[in-house]
């Protein structure tokens, strides 16, 4: 990985008892978006305090652009941090806020000018130059802090749930621009979110953290495709989940035995395992034939209920008992109504199998 | 809520009001009445003759530079002990905060007189700077200006705390973390960052400890004594040994006058400050 901006190897943290990180590797290429993504609680931000320096970590070493800078303390790191209540400098203006970092270096006032008026005009807020931060819209100071900290250049910019604090027309917005504005700069950055759409839409790479760990390091369409764990699965995206049993592998084919007959994966267990199948909803077809539709994995069940989700469709499924199985569609096929017997098929590569057998 | 106009806030006002006017206003109009009402009428006479004599100047200034370098050592030492109390948590807290507060119920009178022990030829503080070197013969801070603004320091000290650890406590701790990743390092940090936000709570502790210093009495009476004259003392002198009202209440009203301006100056300094944040 010579090519890495930030690596940090075998990070581990406790506090006091509890275990906050056991273990984290991560390393992130240049001009790479990243996020971590996890739900709240499972260490993202005290990873992203440890790369900061803000924290050190009890075991493991962070590296940036290949210096070992573990030991260094926080304003020699050169790493930008854009906090989650954005920690705004109420006595300044948003221009002074701009400009703090500058001015703790050994930069011209002309310098430090040119530097804050072209980071105001990334972030379009040059009318507000001076404006006390105190008035501004959550928006607003979302950008005060980008340009605050884009404005001393860092090596690598942190996010820490920036848009947490925006509702959710503004945050969709924010997230475009904010885009925008860093693919304009071309910096690395962290996105620390525990929202999965907001690390799906923005980021190159999503790193799922779970209990101080993480579980999966991949493109979004492989987290969400190809998901390396029960929990990862079940943190991105909606699935439908059938308990069953193994059975013998023929021709590279295993059968698994399920309340629903017979279905086929590909990937090797031994027989008798414990396993759930695992289909992202919108990967299954219906059809209402008579004859089964010509897949390996084919089960016909009954439709109980229709929910309409404005662009979308979930329909959910049961067959003799209580598995509810969800089908998202776009429309509703011709003739399809509540207590209809459906066929449902998918192909081999959309099944997903994971040991265990809860739904 | 909204039925609640001006007016009847204002209302809840009102004890506090009549018990200032008896118990403060009046006295005080009096005071100055008397201070520009002789036998022969309204004059300014006593007013031209205390600020015509030099002694009387060299009052002023004591007064005013014992407040100075009083306040100066409470700032010294209340800061960081501000800044402490508002890092620390729970159980400790509540020790300093107790620490802080508990000695303000012992009378002045009884910390003067601790204090003239301290003081003292063979006190502690001599004795300390003997054992450490710093002194080669045992010398008396009691009776000295020195001695007087370690003992008005310790007495008013809670007042400077207090007030900066109000204003440092809801300082967001986050602001540090972001002025360091923007590579400010902790000196810029101190002085850029720290200082200002905590800029009200010092100018209120400064204001009232300057305030409490100008006015003191019994402190300088028992740790400098006669020789050294301050507003106060010096009006005490007037009332009580000389037996002369008009002096006495001259040079109250002068200090004041001292005061409400210091008090005034302090309260446009915060305004100030809010304004621009
Ligand atoms: N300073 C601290 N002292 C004790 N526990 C902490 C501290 N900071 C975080 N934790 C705990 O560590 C866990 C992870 O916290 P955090 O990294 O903030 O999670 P996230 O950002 O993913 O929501 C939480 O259980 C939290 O309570
Ligand atoms: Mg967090």
């Amino acid at each position: 990985m010579q090519n890495s901006v930030l690596e940090v190897a075998g990070a581990e943290k406790a506090f006091g008892s509890t275990t906050v990180l056991s273990g984290v590797d991560l390393a992130v290429e240049n001009g790479e978006f990243i996020s971590l993504l996890g739900p709240s609680g499972c260490g993202k931000t005290t990873l992203l305090r440890i790369v900061a320096g803000l924290l050190s970590a009890d075991r493991g070493t962070v590296k940036l652009s290949g210096a070992d800078i573990t030991g260094l303390p926080t304003h020699m790191r050169g790493v930008g941090v854009v906090f989650q209540n954005y920690a705004l400098f109420p006595h300044l203006t948003v221009a002074q806020n701009v400009a703090f970092g500058l001015k703790a270096q050994q930069i011209s006032a002309g310098d430090i000018r040119a530097t804050v008026a072209k980071y105001l005009d990334l972030v379009q807020l040059t009318s507000m130059a001076d404006r006390p931060i105190r008035g501004l819209s959550g928006g607003q100071q979302q950008r005060v802090a980008v340009a605050r900290a884009l404005a001393v250049s860092p090596k690598l910019l942190l996010l820490d749930e920036p848009f947490s604090a925006l509702d959710r027309k503004l945050r969709e917005l924010m997230q475009i621009e904010l885009k925008r504005i860093l693919r304009e700069v071309g910096i690395t950055t962290v996105l620390v979110t525990h929202d999965q759409e907001e690390a799906l839409v923005m980021s190159d790479r999503i790193a799922v953290m779970n209990k101080g760990a993480i579980e999966q390091f991949a493109a979004p369409g492989l987290i969400y495709q190809k998901p390396a764990s029960r929990f990862v699965l079940d943190f991105v995206g909606h699935s439908t989940r059938i308990a069953g049993t193994t059975a013998k592998t023929t021709d590279g084919l295993l059968a698994i035995e399920t309340a629903f007959g017979t279905l086929h994966a590909q990937s090797g267990y031994i027989p008798g395992s414990p396993v759930t199948v695992a289909i992202r909803p919108e990967r299954i077809s219906m059809s209402m034939a008579q004859e089964t539709p010509p897949s390996v994995n084919v089960l016909s069940a009954r439709l109980t209920d229709i929910i309409f989700q404005g662009s979308k469709y979930h329909l959910l499924f049961e067959n003799q008992g209580d598995s509810h199985l969800l089908v998202e569609a776009g429309r509703i096929p011709e003739g399809m109504a509540v207590g209809a017997n459906v066929h449902l098929h998918w192909s081999l590569e959309d099944t997903l199998v994971f040991p265990g057998a809860q739904e | 809520m909204s039925d609640r106009t001006p007016d009847r806030v204002a209302l809840l006002a009102l004890p506090a009001l009549v018990y200032m006017v008896i118990v403060f206003a009046i006295p005080v109009m009096v005071l100055i009445g008397r201070s520009f009402f002789g036998p022969s009428g309204l004059s300014v006479t006593p007013y031209i003759d205390f600020l015509s004599d030099g002694f009387n100047w060299r009052v002023i200034f004591n007064t005013l530079r014992t407040a100075a370098l009083t306040t100066l050592v409470c700032l010294v030492i209340g800061y960081p002990t501000a800044l402490a109390l508002s890092w620390s948590k729970g159980f400790v807290q509540a020790i300093m905060l107790v620490a802080i507060i508990l000695p303000l119920s012992v009378g002045v009178i009884v910390k003067a007189f601790a204090w003239q022990i301290v003081l003292r030829r063979d006190g502690i503080v001599a004795s300390l700077l003997m054992a450490t070197g710093v002194w080669d013969e045992p010398k008396l801070l009691l009776f000295t200006e020195t001695g007087l603004v370690l003992g008005a320091a310790n007495i008013f000290l809670p007042f400077m705390i207090l007030p900066i650890y109000s204003v440092l406590k809801l300082i967001d701790p986050s602001l540090q973390h972001a002025a360091a990743t923007l590579g400010a390092p902790p000196v810029y940090r101190f002085f850029r960052l720290s200082l200002p936000l905590a800029a009200s709570g010092i100018i209120s502790g400064c204001s009232i400890v300057f305030s409490l210093a100008t006015s003191m009495y019994v402190i300088p009476s028992l740790l400098i004594g006669d020789r050294y004259q301050t507003l106060p003392t010096l009006t005490a002198r007037a009332f009580l040994l000389m037996r002369n009202e008009r002096l006495g209440s001259t040079t109250a009203t002068i200090l004041l006058f001292l005061t409400i301006a210091i008090v005034m100056l302090t309260a446009w300094l915060v305004r100030r400050r809010e304004v621009q944040t």
